[in-house]
């Protein structure tokens, strides 16, 4: 079954998802379809790697897909929508130094400057349009898309996101560049790292917008009175 | 063996802590900790034949060679003091409510666990493993930042998290580089450190370049390097002076070792010309950074902070020197380092008690009677600071002047920019405590202020630092010369 020019049209498909998904993350101001969506990109990438471990027959590929599917699609968003609920922030509407379109054609841009580096850095490993070029090219794009949106966006909650897309770059990357038998040793912990920062995050920086929440309502509410006394 | 002895003793200290009712016996749990994992250190120091690389055998996991364990030895003995200054300060932390009793277990639980993860740090012989314990120190510290319950905390701990974990990601990157680049070198890839310095040599260069840049990235920003420094002075300024000793003086020099490791590696490849200037640059720019940031700087605690990014862009320009000399005195300038900013946070924390109604976290410290009110606080800022601007009986005279003298043999251009700018770095620190130090009330006014009465916990340690730095600048011991010679030997700059 295992038909190489299926398999390929079948990761090129993912591969948009991917793309995709990661386009709407940059762009969104909904804070719940964000979690959705990053849910969303997991699943793309436990598929990327579940059709790999089917390609070459490779157990350890299939076990990465497992992990991913447990903690990344179901287990962290989830973790993060019952916060979500908890500090009712619905919208993050704060673009810290770019807008929605200036940050896709950025984004764009940077995908482009990778795919150029990557060939000159890739050229004796990689074939150059191969499906592992591109997942390379895809991963690292990834990573710098994370980035782009921990840094632009005010929300601890977005941040968070960002810096989770980034890791599934790491992910995408880590899958296609290289044989990886060492992955599976490090992408427990490296989840649980996340967790851990997560919590962190969760108990302490969470908190931090919630009372930024309650001093911008308060503060609403002065200016009001103030509004209204003369 | 040896890992497992300090996980059991931090896993006890832990289990102590959750136990106990009191702060002083939560206190005593991590000074015992600090106690018996320097004693561990020092055990291995003397009766154990290093490098030792059979702990979990066959594995490769971790070892020990002279590299870790100087950096070990340091560590745990900044955490012993750290820990006897923390029952005063934390005590008085509780006292005025800047620290809520209900924190106070998370507080000294993470407080251990830290530990620990410093140590297994130093000790990973897998680059991988080493990444993820670096990373866990950044969380762990993140929170013993944001644990005073001030919302100006929270914003630094989370600015460090976020500035530290999205660089460790590209690090990250770059093992995967440095994996891929070990597999089709020697047919099986391998991140352990011992056997990617066997192989080096025959690492194609363009890869091991792009590898190195990725995994500088993460680990400039876990040493406070420009640009990533960001996070630094505002986390090393916010956190509790405990812990902000712990971050200078030991969890930079995590982010330097790595930085060391990695390099060790790319040195002995043809990648080693173009990696160089860059190291080079980032060091003189974070100096300059630095330097020009400390002059305006009115804060005793940012002065402090900006001052270890100067310190850290010396050791990077150290580094890029890369001969055995320059190496050489690098190491003996982490030491330096690291002792000297503990003994100098100590004794900020002391004025910070002293004068906390004034000191809000980013307004110019407000201090006056100094000398009257805290006089063993003002002479450990005036001497930590001639010792770590490099006066000559202290250790770091000699690291600084050593690092200068062989930058000379590369080009002395930059040897004249670098002493240019730590000279404006040394006066800033003058300028600081001339102008803040001779404050003194006016003779006919009275003063309100009531003298913190600062308990020999706090005392202690500022004194034992600076005797130390002292007493190693006047007579470095045979024995400490020959170590740091056989880590340079290991690290194969010889």
């Amino acid at each position: 079954m295992s038909d190489p020019a299926f398999f390929d049209g079948i990761v090129k498909i993912l591969f948009v998802c991917v793309i995709v998904t990661s386009a709407y993350i940059i762009t969104t101001k909904n804070l719940i379809s964000l979690v959705r969506v990053y849910a969303l990109q997991s699943l793309a990438l436990m598929a990327i790697a579940l059709s790999l471990a089917w390609y070459e027959n490779s157990a350890i590929l299939l076990a990465i897909a497992i992990l991913t599917l447990v903690f990344k699609v179901i287990l962290i968003p989830y973790f993060i929508a019952t916060v979500q609920e908890k500090i009712r922030i619905k919208r993050d509407i704060e673009f810290h130094f770019l807008s929605p379109t200036s940050s896709l054609l950025i984004s764009l841009a940077l995908m482009i400057v990778i795919y150029i580096t990557l060939s000159h850095v890739l050229s004796d490993t990689l074939a150059k349009g191969s499906l592992f070029f591109f997942g390379a090219v895809i991963g690292i794009s990834l990573v710098l898309m994370g980035m782009m949106v921990t840094f632009s966006r005010k929300r601890a909650i977005t941040k968070v996101l960002g810096y989770l897309s980034m890791e599934n770059g790491v992910l995408l990357f880590g899958l296609f560049a290289t044989e990886l038998p060492f992955i599976i040793e490090f992408l427990i912990v490296i989840d649980l790292v996340i967790l851990i920062l997560l919590t962190t995050i969760l108990t302490v920086g969470i908190d931090s917008t919630l009372e930024e929440y309650h001093n911008r309502l308060h503060r609403f509410y002065l200016w009001e009175e103030q509004e209204e006394s003369p | 063996m040896i890992l497992v002895a300090f996980a059991v003793t931090a896993i006890a200290a832990i289990v102590l802590i959750a136990l106990s009712r009191t702060h002083r016996q939560m206190n005593a749990a991590a000074i015992g900790q600090a106690i018996v994992f320097m004693a561990i250190a020092t055990w291995i120091l003397f009766f154990v034949q290093v490098p030792v690389d059979t702990f979990i055998v066959g594995s490769g996991y971790f070892f020990i060679d002279h590299l870790g364990l100087l950096e070990v030895l340091v560590a745990t003995f900044i955490f012993v003091l750290a820990a006897v200054y923390a029952q005063g300060y934390v005590g008085n932390l509780l006292a005025s409510h800047e620290l809520e009793a209900g924190s106070l277990r998370l507080f000294y639980a993470a407080w251990c666990l830290l530990e620990l993860m410093i140590v297994l740090a130093f000790f990973s012989d897998n680059l991988a493993l080493f990444w993820i314990f670096a990373e866990l120190t950044t969380v762990i510290s993140a929170m013993l930042i944001a644990i005073l319950s001030a919302r100006e905390n929270i914003d630094a701990a989370l600015k460090y998290i976020f500035v530290a974990s999205v660089a460790m990601i590209f690090a990250f990157v770059g093992l995967i580089f440095l994996f891929e680049i070990t597999r089709s070198a020697l047919g099986a890839g391998t991140l352990n450190w011992t056997a990617l310095m066997a192989h080096a040599s025959s690492f194609p260069p363009e890869m091991t370049v792009a590898a190195f840049l990725f995994i500088f990235i993460g680990f400039a920003a876990k040493s406070g390097i420009f640009p990533f420094h960001t996070w630094l002075p505002e986390a090393h300024a916010k956190a509790p002076s405990a812990v902000s000793a712990v971050l200078s003086g030991v969890l930079l020099n995590v982010g330097i070792y790595g930085i060391i490791r990695v390099f060790a590696v790319v040195h002995q490849t043809a990648a080693a010309a173009i990696v160089t200037p860059v190291l080079l640059l980032f060091g003189i720019f974070s100096i300059a950074i630095a330097a020009i940031s400390m002059l305006p700087e009115k804060n005793l605690k940012k002065l402090i902070a900006f001052s270890s990014i100067e310190n850290m862009g010396l050791m990077l320009v150290g580094i890029a020197v890369a001969t055995p000399l320059a190496i050489f005195w690098v190491l003996v300038q982490v030491i330096a380092h690291a002792l000297t900013k503990a003994s100098l946070f100590f004794s900020a924390g002391i004025l910070h008690r002293q004068y906390r109604s004034h000191l809000s976290a980013d307004a110019p410290d407000d201090m006056y009677d100094v000398f009257r009110f805290q006089p063993l606080a003002a002479w450990g800022i005036i001497l930590g600071g001639l010792a770590i601007i490099g006066m000559p009986p202290f250790l770091a005279f000699f690291s600084k002047f050593f690092i200068l003298l062989s930058l000379d043999s590369l080009s002395p251009w930059v040897l004249a920019i670098v002493l240019v700018l730590i000279f404006i770095a040394a006066s800033a620190i003058g300028f600081f405590v001339i102008s803040t130090f001779g404050r003194t009330t006016p003779p006919g006014e009275t003063c309100d202020l009531v003298p913190y009465r600062t308990p020999l916990s706090m005392k202690a340690p500022i004194v034992i630092l600076l005797a130390l730095v002292l007493a190693l600048g006047l007579m470095f011991p045979a024995g400490g010369y020959a170590f740091i010679t056989q880590i340079v030997m290991e690290l194969r700059f010889a």
